[in-house]
């Protein structure tokens, strides 16, 4: 095994601390099943499909809506409430509570401060450090 | 162990590497985590009832904070979701054993290294305007499309939401190239991932050393000022390098 770039990959899910966790787990990392083979446990998995599928019908009808709730000759707020809740869709509901979970580790440079810098709680250590 | 439990392997770190008490993974209840070790290898594991399926909410969330707690501090090679053994003795043999030196030498390459994501969405209004000042099409439909039934101006709705993916997708482009020219004195390599969102601007993997991470911090915010108002953007990490890992053939130069 070495380090190999993949270009591509998988994708799914839309902001939040959840679909941030799907995007990487579930379809990049080392596969077992190259390593072990006799001792291999098949196990069922549930998984929850946040994916938007872009470039589609539902995506451009979702376009076309959106410019026909956008205010060109208003001021540059238009619509946010409206426009925000739209854009998130389903999978907003579905995530709402890992987000909060997961919120020590996303850090959004549109609002930061500097207090939120922190690392992720570190659960290992290394001997000698 | 009673007969429906095994082993759930979240990823393999160095020997030298001790696991906090207490600390839990996947399953209902959640198993405790601990250590298998072999040689100069360590697999984080934890006891799993398979009897039931694994894919909650909880259950992912386990698996990757597990995983990228402990990239802030060595280096792991994270194994995808779902990693199911058999038995301790199994993962020490058939995992740690028959793969020894291959993974020491790919923990190695990660010494020092952890996996960040970079994830920007354009901000729908701005992107939106933009399209519509700039494409006569567009704005042309769009007012046409305001004085017409939503089922009467479905071909129109299609035509403008069409336009505007394909200005969203150059736009996708062209600003995950600057991101990664950007980025490119602090890290080492990047994966360009698959946009998940139709206002996705960038969604990318970057493999950082430590001691560069105040650089992509600084080169982050930079960029964060440039693009205010339009993307807002998220940086993800540490994490473990699951866009970096991989069983396939060796690249002659892995990175950039």
């Amino acid at each position: 095994m070495t380090m190999v770039q993949q270009t591509g990959g998988g994708s799914g899910g839309s902001a939040s601390g959840l679909a941030d966790v799907i995007d990487t787990i579930l379809d990049k990392g080392l596969v077992l099943d190259a390593f072990v083979r006799v001792s291999l446990v098949g196990i069922e998995l549930i998984t929850i499909d946040v994916r938007v599928v872009i470039a589609s019908v539902d995506t451009y009808l979702r376009f076309a809506e959106a410019c026909n709730r956008l205010d060109l000759t208003g001021d540059k707020e238009g619509l946010p409430g409206l426009v925000g809740d739209m854009t998130e869709g389903g999978a907003k509901h579905k995530t709402k509570g890992a987000l909060e979970a997961a919120g020590d580790k996303l850090r959004d440079f549109a609002a930061e401060d500097d207090s939120g810098r922190g690392r992720q709680r570190q659960k290992t250590r290394r001997e000698g450090d | 162990m009673p007969a429906h439990t095994a082993v759930y392997v979240y990823g393999i770190i160095p020997a030298d590497t001790e696991i906090e008490s207490g600390t839990t993974g996947v399953g209902d209840p959640p198993g405790e985590v601990r250590l298998v070790r072999h040689g100069d290898l360590a697999a984080l594991v934890s006891d799993v009832d398979v009897s039931k399926p694994l894919g909650r909410p909880e259950d992912l969330m386990a698996h990757e904070e597990l995983l990228d707690g402990a990239a802030g501090d060595v280096p792991v090679l994270p194994l995808r979701f779902g990693a199911v053994v058999s038995d301790d003795k199994a993962v020490a043999s058939e995992l740690l054993e028959d793969h020894h030196d291959e993974f020491t030498d790919a923990l190695n390459q990660l010494e020092g290294r952890a996996q960040y994501v970079v994830k920007g969405r354009y901000d729908e209004q701005t992107a939106l305007r933009d399209v519509l000042t700039n494409n006569d099409e567009a704005s042309a439909l769009r007012e046409q499309i305001a004085g017409m039934d939503e089922d009467a101006a479905r071909d129109q709705r299609m035509r403008l939401g069409e336009i505007i993916n394909s200005a969203v997708d150059q736009s996708r482009e062209r600003d995950t190239q600057v991101l990664l020219d950007t980025m490119a004195d602090c890290v080492e390599a990047s994966v360009v991932r698959e946009p998940t969102h139709e206002l996705d601007a960038v969604h990318t993997a970057l493999l950082v050393q430590t001691d560069q991470v105040p650089d992509l911090e600084r080169a982050l915010d930079g960029l964060a000022a440039d693009w205010n108002g339009l993307i807002e953007l998220r940086l993800l990490g540490p994490q473990a390098a699951y866009d970096f890992v991989g069983t396939t053939q060796p690249s002659p130069s892995p990175g950039g």
